[in-house]
């Protein structure tokens, strides 16, 4: 009997050895460290190590999870390490280490979130995922990805709290540590529940909380963007499938969210933020999903396979298309539809492999969409949700609309000239996309490889000729439609605002006013009640500045010091990445220390 | 080009013709499970898909305009 082996750490140890490795080995070693995670989930599948639940720990009086294995902890496991492969192919070429490193991190936190079979084991992976994914945002090396990072920490930091807050509360409440479904309720017993439920839908992007994604992502570098799009809000899909199956009001976000993105696209002028915005609307698919799936009716089962089904293909064709405008970028330099068009000669390669994920999120039949999309919208027919089915199918048409038809006619034609010279990218880059393209026809081609992997039994005829039909119709005069207008849906050098405005126009101004009137209003307190201790002790006002000036030195330098974040950013900046380590350090044992902190008051408190 | 093109036209207008088509005959020959009342109208995807589109670009266009489009430094001027 060989012991289990988490395959999130083969990620998470694995990460620590890349610094040390050069040239070939070590773009060998970032392809096989998902190989070795792929092989022990064949193995676990084939059930070489037993049924599980692994590696459970007694930790302070609470029995800590860090294995669960069932059909949805496997199939979210499967296509994250899947991704994994092809996006580590397609960054192969990269010089800084330490992109790899944040990399491996971010995916293998996201496996420890999927196999945590209790709470506290979720929230550390959950919060190693924010930090490692900062760090990717970061690596976009400009003014705009600084920015984005603060922000997208911010909110991380804040879903992070809530979920801490959430679970200290719910087990305060009598909650149970482990993680499985909640109850749902109204009323102030259900605060620590509803807590974990905004964390969860602040990593799912869900509007109005959902801004830090498209302000995000597309800071990222060309390949960072790309492992930006599978694994926080995919896991976000799992955590809500874990603990809110048939919470109603989800299926409203939802479908409010899968327009949501579409309205933002039509006005995005940046490629990739395009894209991520496409992102938002198919999550919205998926948490609409999550709402419809009650458990123990054939609807409910229907949904949560949908969500299911279609996170795991959604993955696939999303990193397609981030590879595919990745690669624009990457060979042209512009990342603005109106600085690119007419380019299509210079890449016809690269254009069709993203047609090929274009076709896949528009849910063409044949491709993985079409398998996975329809099964969410079927759900809602179940249901009898009529106005559900008629969002999701009108933010099918703005699927196509968008990635479809406006973002590839604007970068690759609309103009009889090229904007500028291009070639395709270089080999990795085809040859991941090529996979990744793969995939989606083959799951389109084949859906039961997928259908089997699902966590109930799939009774689910994706090609029955209602649904083909149906679908080729909206496709077929969406695309009339868009050829009519195409016109109107030229990029304009605007940017568009988002829920974000509310953090960074009056975050400014808090800030304004802190630096201002609040820093006057302070030092004169300060003086005020420095002349008064003076006056009663009689200190001698020489050493009473001097201990000031020390106070002073200890908040003012020193522990900014430690957690400068804009001086770590700046650090990375200069490729002096490995003095970084040692603040990375502090925090990480600030982080220990806070969890300890915690689990002491659990514990003392229960 | 302008073969392609003329090529991707034929294709369409078939496709138009083969869609609408098969909508029709799946209705009066097919045993359909339809759950809402409009999908028993034919051409209800087609009408659905064109008008859908022709709203989002519209209404989104709208929004831009009026309210959500801004300039480009717009964060940084602030």
């Amino acid at each position: 009997m060989i012991e289990w082996f988490h395959p999130g750490f083969v990620y998470l140890f694995g990460a620590f050895l890349v610094p040390l490795l050069k040239g070939k080995v070590k773009q060998a070693y970032v392809l096989l460290l998902p190989a070795i995670a792929f092989v022990i989930l064949l193995l676990i599948s084939k059930g070489v190590f037993g049924e599980g639940p692994f590696w459970q720990f007694s930790f302070m009086g609470y029995e800590l999870t860090l294995g669960r294995i069932d059909p949805l902890s496997m199939v979210f496991a499967y296509i994250f390490v899947i991704a994994s492969f092809c996006m580590f192919l397609y960054a192969i070429h990269i010089k800084e280490d330490w992109q790899h490193v944040a990399a491996l991190l971010y995916i293998g936190s996201t496996l420890g979130v999927v196999f945590a079979g209790d709470l506290i084991t979720l929230f550390f992976f959950w919060e190693i995922m924010a930090w490692a994914s900062l760090f990717i945002v970061w690596y976009g090396k400009t003014k705009a990805a600084s920015g984005a990072g603060f922000r997208y920490i911010m909110v991380h930091s804040f879903g992070g709290v809530c979920l801490l807050a959430g679970i200290l509360i719910h087990l305060h409440n009598g909650g149970s540590i482990a993680f499985d479904s909640f109850t749902w309720g109204i009323g102030s017993e259900y605060l620590g529940v509803y807590l974990i439920f905004l964390a969860f839908i602040i990593n799912a992007a869900v509007p109005p909380l959902g801004a830090w994604l498209a302000d995000a992502y597309p800071e990222a570098s060309v390949t960072g963007a790309v492992f930006l799009t599978a694994f926080t809000t995919k896991s976000a899909i799992y955590v809500l499938i874990r603990g809110f199956p048939g919470v109603e009001i989800l299926i409203w976000l939802g479908a409010i969210m899968a327009l949501y993105g579409v309205v933002f696209a039509v006005l995005e002028n940046d490629i990739r933020r395009l894209l991520a915005y496409h992102i938002i609307s198919q999550v919205g698919y998926m948490v609409a999903g999550v709402g419809m799936g009650v458990f123990g009716m054939a609807a409910g089962n229907m949904a949560i396979n949908g969500a299911t089904a279609h996170a795991f293909c959604h993955i696939l064709y999303k990193a397609v298309l981030f590879m595919g405008m990745g690669a624009v970028i990457e060979v042209t330099g512009r990342r603005k539809l109106t600085e690119l068009g007419g380019i299509y000669k210079y890449m016809p390669i690269t254009f069709w492999l993203y047609m090929i994920g274009a076709f896949s999120i528009s849910g063409f039949p044949l491709f993985n969409g079409f398998i996975s999309k329809t099964m969410v919208v079927q759900a809602s027919a179940m249901w009898g949700y009529a106005s559900i089915w008629l969002m999701l199918e009108l933010a099918s048409v703005g699927t196509f609309l968008h990635t479809g038809l406006k973002l590839p006619w604007g970068v690759w034609f609309a103009r009889d000239t090229p904007v500028c010279e291009a070639r395709e990218p270089p080999w990795n880059m085809l040859a991941a996309m090529g996979i990744a393209a793969f995939l989606c026809t083959l799951l389109g081609v084949y859906p039961a490889i997928l259908y089997n992997m699902l966590p109930y039994t799939v009774h689910y005829e994706p090609y029955a000729p209602g649904h083909v039909i149906a679908m080729s119709q909206l496709l077929v005069f969406t695309f009339i439609a868009f050829w009519l207008l195409r016109d109107k849906l030229h990029g304009t050098p605007t940017i568009t605002l988002d829920t974000d405005w509310f953090y960074r126009i009056p975050g400014k101004k808090v800030i304004k006013f802190c630096e201002g009137p609040l820093m006057a209003t302070a030092k004169y307190m300060d003086n005020r009640l420095m002349g008064m201790a003076v006056f009663f002790r009689g200190i001698p006002p020489k050493s009473q500045t001097v201990v000031e000036t020390r106070i002073d030195n200890a908040f003012h330098e020193r522990v900014p010091a430690l957690l400068n974040f804009q001086n770590i950013y700046n650090k990375i900046k200069e490729d002096k990445v490995r003095e970084i380590s040692y603040n990375v350090i502090y925090i990480l044992i600030a982080m220990i220390l806070l969890l300890i902190f915690v689990l002491f008051g659990v514990v003392t408190k229960l | 080009m302008k073969i392609t093109m003329r090529v991707l036209f034929v294709l369409l207008y078939i496709s138009i013709f083969a869609t609408i088509l098969a909508g029709i005959l799946a209705i009066l020959f097919l045993h359909l499970h339809p759950h809402f009342w409009w999908e028993n109208i034919p051409v209800f995807s087609a009408v659905y898909g064109f008008v859908g589109c022709v709203f989002i670009i519209v209404a989104s266009k709208a929004l831009g305009h009026h309210w959500l489009q801004k300039e480009e430094d717009y964060y940084e001027k602030r």
